[in-house]
């Protein structure tokens, strides 16, 4: 009996116990819920933390639901697209209340800053290239920089084949790889032949392309910087095979636990093509190059460790009319180029970020004129180490610092002269920048960079800012200013080196409509140059005065509209520009347009995906005005302008099957005879004329036929990818 | 004996007070995105993965909800807020069970419904990482039906690109048909959705 009793008495307990968790004292939870402006917020989910007590606001932002747990309790406010609150209640003590809930801003309607700024890729919230564009624009072959010439604020320099940006020299464009600078992006060439970029197109992810404004943690360019990111990882191991009319190509990728390996070679002979189409000029050796790139990858637990590597081994000899000789002028030149990249991204402790890595840049010319031998090699390495702390979505701070260092040397000899020249330089520089998202409409990024450079002795600062402001769904405005300095060229410096940097400060007011697969942007900039470099020789030289006294500016409007909404299958993308630009520089007379600078500059580019074809049409039309030169036989300076550039560009790519593709390209499909200026003789004929010799390109159409294929053990790997 | 019996009984009522709730709750999730409440299930869901951090399930269809919305084309603008959503829900489960199969389904789902989103900008990026993860999923358990459904559909939908042997394909989807009728919840709430839509595949192919 006491048994029992003690039992029921456990029972009763027990049950009062269950009673008291279950029955007791409910306390009701009311409020609203709105936004920052006070507008009711539907359907936020509130709660006290670790129960099930909760309720969402109706259509007046009001909720309300019973709990029974008492004490103090967190209450949680969770809505898509706005940043969750908490809140520490006591039950006991709970009054009705009005939460507010901020946007988000980690979202893509947030305001982005894109005063001057092209970005291609994934990540990019204002995406104007995606990364596809880069191969399947025709006309581009596989060149990143022929794609970029295709956005507005670029010049088309078909003779040259570099960037040149906004009324800019092309060497006024620094390129990185994934932070790192790449000292030497472009292939060796000569004198009105075209180069290249030396990447390969497969190895990146994303781009991002200043015309200007740029943050400060990008120094030495008056211009812009192109920022490529390389493949965070590779997930298949594959193998591509390409057998080109221009070459061959192998590319082999290896996966294996957290590490991955991708190497790409690739070897090229001009041969074929330079005998089918009829050139300009008389090869004695085609173009011929074996290039090599690879990418290591490690994973680390909060980080990525890449290794990517280049070489590139190239020479062609050419002969070439002038008209200042009776015979033509040889060209015979042969380039190593070795290129190394090792960087670490990892985040550590709370929301910090360090990005730190080193570039060695290694470039070495033999060049043979008929005046004599010339050899010349840069070593150039680049140190970098950044940090950047978050400390919330809104307020990101960074600060680093950089390390360049260059050393350059030429020799020159013939029978009767032997010289050398060259520098050494050491740059370091130290920046900071602020970004701020004031609120979902407004932001701003802050920054200065100071620098010292050890051969000129000379230490600059040079502030950034941008802002950008939301004005309503889609349309957004940015403004961008910024210094520049950026030491002279190698062909100055190896001659002279008490000299300054040269500067620039850029102004920008940008507005951008952005919406579903639409995307429409104007840019007007003002850039004003300083301390440009001037001598008094017909060429740069080792006799020759140079000074600082160079001035200049470039003003213009950019337009940029891409569109891959309004019809099926079709996008396209249409660019204009609008530039004004004059220098005094280098040994000019007068402050004239100088011969890279076309006054209008229109690009358009369509792709159409064939479904019943298998295949995608892409077009390419470029048109500029033309661009001055200078005639002797005038006595204005830079007074001629030749006559306006046209190239229509097709490519067409056929999906044999999932892992074959062909493609076939035509460059100046319609044979436009382009001029690209006039070279005159340096004295007058008898009858006191300087004759002149048309610069042409090297050949007026370029065609490409390529066989592609893939090989993985997963069929879906496409080729399609390689388009 | 009585002693036992009872601490037992008790023991069982202390068990059925705490999976009353989860069960509850799940079910009641459930019922409001059957009647087409989406907001208003995953706002439970969501409480109800606060509070219970031992279960995968209502993180899983947090996740599930807000990838389907996603790929309604209504919801075109939100498609980050959703998927972003989805991830970060579906992160916090993945890091507790790497090899849980139904979460390396419901990853590649998130990725496809970014593809689906911008082909050209995400197909490049995801399609090799979508078909890695069904290959995994498969390879951890061959009679998924999810993992199997879900890698041919994706195959077929990309078919008319790569020019994949649909054929070859609608046998999966065939045999994905006969596990999905296998299939037995191997508990209350297990993910047990995709039969219907590999009925409409199977239709299509014939």
């Amino acid at each position: 009996m006491l048994q029992k009793m003690k039992h029921m008495k456990t029972l009763t307990t027990f049950l009062f116990l269950i009673l008291t968790t279950i029955g007791f004292a409910q306390t009701t939870l009311t409020g609203t819920v709105t936004d920052a402006k006070n507008k009711p917020l539907v359907g936020a989910n509130v709660y006290i933390d670790g129960t099930y007590d909760g309720a969402i606001t109706d259509a007046n932002g009001k909720f309300s639901f019973e709990t029974t747990v008492k004490g103090t309790k967190n209450l949680v406010i969770t809505m898509l697209t706005y940043d969750t609150v908490t809140l520490t209640i006591t039950l006991e003590q709970y009054t009705p209340q009005t939460i507010k809930l901020r946007e988000s801003v980690n979202t893509l309607d947030t305001v982005v800053i894109t005063a001057g700024t092209y970005d291609a890729g994934e990540r990019a919230r204002v995406s104007v290239l995606k990364p596809l564009d880069i191969v399947t624009t025709a006309g581009s072959n596989g060149n990143i920089v022929a794609a970029l010439q295709t956005l507005p604020g670029t010049q088309t320099v078909a003779e040259d084949g570099r960037l040149f940006v906004r009324g800019g020299e092309a060497d006024e464009t620094q390129t990185y790889i994934d932070g790192i600078r790449v000292a030497q992006p472009y292939g060796a060439t000569t004198q009105n032949v075209p180069t290249r970029g030396r990447f390969s197109p497969f190895l990146f992810s994303g781009m991002s392309f200043s015309t200007g404004g740029y943050s400060a943690e990008y120094g030495e360019a008056l211009s812009s910087v192109l920022l490529l990111n390389s493949k965070e990882e590779e997930v298949k191991e594959r193998t591509d095979i390409s057998f080109m009319t221009v070459g061959l190509g192998l590319a082999n990728t290896q996966v294996w636990g957290k590490n991955s390996l991708t190497f790409n070679t690739a070897y090229l002979n001009l041969e074929p093509y330079q005998k089918l189409v009829p050139q300009n000029v008389q090869w004695n050796k085609p173009f011929q190059s074996f290039s090599g790139e690879s990418v290591f990858r490690h994973k680390f637990e909060a980080g990525m460790f890449k290794l990517y590597a280049a070489f590139d081994h190239s020479n062609f000899d050419l002969t070439q009319e002038t008209i200042n000789a009776p015979y033509k002028t040889r060209v015979d030149l042969t380039n190593n180029n070795f290129y190394l990249n090792s960087s670490y991204k990892g985040n550590f402790g709370d929301g910090w970020l360090i990005t730190t890595g080193m570039g060695y840049g290694h470039g070495q010319n033999q060049i043979h004129l008929d005046s004599g031998n010339a050899f010349n090699q840069e070593n150039a390495v680049h140190l970098k180490l950044k940090l950047r702390k978050s400390f919330s979505d809104r307020v990101k701070v960074s600060f680093g610092g950089d390390q360049f260092v260059t050393d350059f040397n030429e020799d020159f000899s013939n029978t009767s002269i032997q010289s050398k020249s060259g520098y050494a330089t050491r740059i370091s520089a130290l920046y900071t920048e602020a970004d701020i998202i004031f609120t979902k409409q407004f932001a701003a990024k802050v920054g200065a960079r100071y620098s010292y450079n050890s051969l000129l002795a000379e230490s600059n600062v040079t502030p950034r800012v941008s802002l950008a402001y939301k004005t309503a769904k889609n349309h957004q405005f940015s403004l961008a200013y910024g210094t520049f300095t950026q030491a002279p060229n190698a062909n100055y410096l190896k001659y002279e080196s008490q000299l300054d940097s040269e500067r620039a400060a850029h102004y920008i007011l940008n507005y951008l409509f952005n919406r579903d697969r639409q995307t429409f942007r104007v840019e007007v900039y003002d850039k004003e140059y300083s301390s440009l470099i001037k001598y008094d020789t017909p060429a740069a030289q080792f006799n020759s005065q140079f000074n600082n006294a160079g001035t200049g500016y470039a003003r213009g409007l950019d337009i940029f509209w891409r569109d891959g909404k309004s019809v099926k299958n079709l996008e396209y993308w249409i660019s204009y520009s609008y530039i004004d630009s004059q220098r005094d520089y280098r040994n000019f007379s007068a402050t004239v347009t100088p011969n890279f600078i076309a006054k209008h500059s229109l690009s358009v580019v369509g792709k159409y995906w064939i479904n019943d074809w298998k295949s995608q049409l892409s077009v390419t039309h470029s048109f500029t005005t033309g661009r001055p030169f200078n005639n002797p036989n005038e006595t204005a300076f830079m007074n001629g302008k030749t006559k306006p550039y046209n190239n229509l560009s097709l490519s067409w790519a056929y999906l044999i099957s999932s892992q074959k593709i062909l493609y076939f390209s035509m460059t100046n499909l319609l044979g436009t005879q382009n001029v690209f200026g006039y070279e005159y003789a340096n004295s007058p004929d008898a009858n006191g004329v300087y004759n002149r010799r048309t610069i042409q390109p090297t050949a007026d159409r370029f065609f490409f036929i390529g066989f592609f294929w893939t090989i993985s053990d997963n069929k879906k790997e496409s080729q399609l990818n390689n388009l | 004996m009585k002693t036992i019996i009872t601490a037992f009984t008790f023991f069982l009522a202390q068990l059925i007070t705490a999976q009353a709730p989860f069960e509850q709750g799940m079910g009641k999730a459930m019922q409001l995105w059957g009647e087409n409440k989406p907001t208003e299930a995953a706002a439970l869901l969501e409480r109800i993965a606060a509070a219970e951090k031992n279960s995968w399930l209502p993180n899983y269809y947090i996740a599930l909800i807000n990838t389907t919305e996603a790929f309604n084309p209504k919801n075109r603008e939100n498609v980050n807020a959703l998927l972003t959503k989805a991830q970060a829900v579906l992160d916090i489960e993945t890091a507790k069970t790497p090899d849980n199969v139904e979460l390396i389904v419901m990853q590649a789902l998130i990725h496809t419904a970014w593809i689906a989103y911008d082909p050209m900008t995400n197909g490049m990026r995801l399609s090799a990482t979508v078909i890695g993860l069904y290959n995994k999923a498969i390879a951890l358990n061959p009679k998924n039906p999810r993992a199997v459904f879900g890698k041919a559909e994706f195959e077929i939908g990309g078919a008319q690109w790569t020019g994949a042997d649909v054929k070859a394909l609608c046998k999966d989807v065939e045999r994905a048909t006969v596990l999905f009728a296998a299939e037995k919840p191997a508990m209350p709430f297990a993910p047990s959705w995709g039969a219907d839509r590999a009925q409409e595949q199977l239709a299509k192919c014939k």
